[in-house]
């Protein structure tokens, strides 16, 4: 009898899909060397034929053995990370997918819409703020039933505006935010660990070792993170 | 020169430079604390410390890794004992008992047996090693062309492949998508760029630094977050009260036994401590008269699995170092410290820097003393650690990543290919994959295909110029063995589930 699960159809098609594309593009480069007769894709293809009969061989393992298609020996190392139910359902997994395309979106969205409207250069930080602070409502409104989902994205979402808004300014928001994300609601503990977390970061990296941080290029991110380094270096 | 002399020489290089003595204190301090506080582990320091070691000298960047290696194995063994948490893979069989002699009240006689069994199989491994690596060198020197290294490469994925994940199937695909991420770029022979999907970042490749950070640093706490925002986090209990030598002694063929038996797991490229541990807990229960009670909190347990696993930490430097070919995750990282200063580990660096050699053989040896002594008169000093909330140590390890990332080459696209990384890594991990595996495919990857082309251009192009090459030969044999043994033993064999493999884990 079959012990397939919706999940095991997912994971093979996905790795499927994978082999499919990647197999595709490598006509892109498929060009001969001179030297070398199996030219740039013998290895990567060889690679995908490997992983699609990994793929084919998992599934119907699966198909025999459901969950515990042939654990080896070292298997009791990886059980830690379970599935919760809580967070495998196609609700969670798309609130989930959403999140983490908001970064996404705010990486091109905003050059886009800047292109369309042929906006000139001052209005262009106007419609950066605009986007990012749209995308965060929306992140906001998500993570309030999504916690999970919401501390996956807040890191990308971060590293998304670090170009613009720079690390200084929003390094702060970030330690806030990944310590309400896990749980943390005592104001007081939040106000005093975030300012050590950040000035130890600064005075190490910044003021000791130099290292040449993020500024951000938008006004007035930009010169509060130069007024941080100026006072730091 | 002989060995002894070589290895004061090194002693006395490491101890002789302050900088070198801080960044060794530093490494044994790091590597314990990392290792024993519950979601992260000496992996995510290694990681974070990753980008900064390109502002050291191979010296002190090589031998910061070693010794973070040594200590962060046995570091991870405090979670392990005392939350059923083990801080990496290679402490998984520490808390089959380690954690049911918690719950007895008998933590500290765990931690204790794991500082003292660490220590040993940590030393005695180092000595060995130090003897070892330079012959194996000499000889890999003469023996070793690229069909030998395709070989040896193509055997360490295939074992690394059939015994690193939850199952072989997964292992295999972890392994693959490491080799699969490793592509991206420009072909070694013809520079011809490859799935760089036209991108300018893509041309060169994906950087292996935000990645490695990614996957270990970043999806770590990835999976710590979902435990702590669903409650399933739990709180440190705190003891300690170390074992007395004669309830260690009556144990000394286990701790004989699981030091050999992590010397020749930790030898083979892509097996390293975690099968070294897994098998020296094996073996114990099936030699004790009360193998039934293992799982129960049997002290021998704890020993047995302790030892092989530093016991490994030694021998998993020679291939490293004798042939430049990492065995796991950690030793890949090193690789990657080598590339950060334009050198390659292999059997060349014994002839080209044997000063950092014997400088890393030194701190290793030395990082295995200090477990002894740090353990035991820092023990309830860094279980105290343990207290730092989780909510508190995550950002700042995103933080410190982020820094990390960044550094690197001053991109903010390397921060973002990091925190996807993570991402990736916390849904593979999820579903049984290794993140060692792909961090292995990708650093092994490049080595792979570049000692394939030359051995095939070498073999003019006869795939049956592997038969008259004895070495190569047994090695690719070897591989289709292993794999072909997995894939038999998951149509054929019955399968077991972790829960009845282990018994508490």
């Amino acid at each position: 009898m079959s012990k397939l699960k919706t999940g095991h159809y997912v994971e093979a098609a996905f790795w499927l899909t994978l082999v499919v594309f990647f197999f595709a593009y490598s006509f892109e480069f498929n060009k001969e060397i001179e030297i070398y007769k199996y030219g740039a894709t013998l290895w990567p293809r060889t690679i995908l034929v490997f992983i699609a009969l990994a793929a084919i061989g998992q599934f119907f393992d699966q198909r025999k053995n459901g969950d515990r298609a042939s654990s080896n020996t070292m298997a009791a190392a990886h059980v830690n990370p379970e599935a919760n139910p809580e967070h495998s359902g196609l609700a969670w997994y798309t609130s989930t997918f959403i999140l983490l395309a908001l970064p996404f979106v705010y990486m091109n969205l905003p050059e886009k819409i800047i292109g369309w409207m042929s906006i000139a250069e001052e209005g262009e930080a106007k419609v950066k703020f605009i986007c990012a602070a749209v995308l965060f409502v929306i992140y906001l409104l998500l993570a309030w039933r999504n916690h999970v989902g919401a501390i996956l994205a807040l890191p990308i979402f971060f590293a998304a505006v670090l170009v613009d808004l720079g690390f200084y300014a929003t390094a702060p928001v970030f330690i806030l935010g990944i310590m309400i994300l896990m749980g943390e609601r005592r104001i007081s503990r939040m106000a005093m660990i975030m300012p050590f977390i950040y000035g130890l970061i600064l005075l190490f990296f910044v003021a000791l070792l130099y290292v040449g941080l993020p500024t951000g290029n938008l006004k007035p991110f930009y010169n509060f993170g130069n007024w941080i380094v100026t006072l730091l270096q | 020169m002989d060995t002894f002399n070589l290895f004061l020489n090194g002693t006395a290089t490491l101890f002789g430079d302050p900088i070198g003595i801080l960044i060794f204190f530093g490494g044994v301090v790091g590597g314990m604390l990392f290792g024993a506080i519950p979601g992260v582990s000496m992996l995510t320091l290694a990681a974070i410390l990753l980008p900064f070691t390109a502002h050291l000298s191979p010296e002190h960047g090589i031998m910061l890794f070693s010794v973070i290696y040594c200590t962060g194995v046995y570091g991870g063994a405090i979670t392990a004992i005392l939350f059923n948490i083990p801080g990496a893979p290679e402490n998984a069989p520490t808390a089959f008992d380690g954690y049911p002699m918690t719950l007895d009240g008998r933590a500290g006689k765990a931690v204790g047996a794991a500082v003292m069994c660490s220590a040993i199989g940590g030393v005695v491994s180092c000595i060995i090693m130090m003897y070892a690596t330079a012959p194996i060198a000499g000889w890999a020197i003469s023996a070793f062309g690229p069909p030998e290294i395709f070989a040896l490469v193509f055997f360490g994925l295939a074992v690394a492949a059939s015994v690193g994940a939850k199952t072989f199937w997964k292992g295999w695909l972890s392994i693959m998508a490491g080799l699969m991420i490793a592509v991206i770029g420009l072909d070694p022979v013809g520079g011809i760029e490859r799935y760089n999907f036209d991108m300018p970042y893509l041309a060169a490749g994906i950087h292996f630094i935000p990645t490695i950070l990614g996957f270990f640093a970043v999806s770590e706490i990835f999976v710590q977050a979902e435990k702590k925002a669903t409650g399933a986090y739990k709180a440190p209990k705190l003891s300690v009260d170390f074992p007395t030598f004669k309830e260690l002694w009556i144990h000394k063929i286990a701790v004989v036994r699981s030091i050999i038996i992590g010397f020749f797991c930790g030898i083979l490229p892509g097996i390293g401590a975690t099968l070294a541990a897994f098998m020296g807990y094996n073996e114990a229960a099936r030699w004790s008269k009360d193998r039934l009670k293992f799982g129960t909190g049997k002290i021998e347990g704890v020993i047995s699995s302790e030892t092989a696993n530093n016991s490994a930490t030694g021998a998993a430097m020679i291939p490293l170092l004798a042939l430049g070919l990492p065995g796991g995750a950690l030793t890949a990282m090193m690789v990657g410290v080598f590339q950060m200063h334009d050198m390659e580990p292999g059997p060349l660096v014994f002839i080209n820097s044997p000063d950092l050699v014997w400088v890393v053989f030194s701190a290793m040896f030395f990082a295995n003393v200090a477990i002894l002594l740090v353990g035991f008169l820092e023990a309830k000093t860094i279980v105290n650690l343990l207290r730092i909330p989780f909510q508190f140590l995550a950002p700042m390890i995103l933080l410190l990543a982020t820094v990390g990332a960044y550094a690197v080459r001053g991109l903010v696209i390397d921060v973002v290919v990091m925190f996807v990384a993570g991402v990736a890594g916390y849904f593979l991990r999820r579903s049984g994959y290794s993140v060692a595996g792909i961090v292995l495919g990708l650093i092994l990857g490049k080595i792979g295909e570049q000692t394939f082309a030359q051995a095939m251009q070498m073999l003019h192009f006869e795939f049956s110029g592997f038969l008259s090459r004895p070495i190569a030969f047994g090695l690719l044999a070897a591989g289709f063995v292993t794999i072909g043994g997995s894939v038999y033993g998951a149509f054929f064999k019955k399968s077991e589930t972790p829960s009845e493999t282990s018994p508490s884990a």
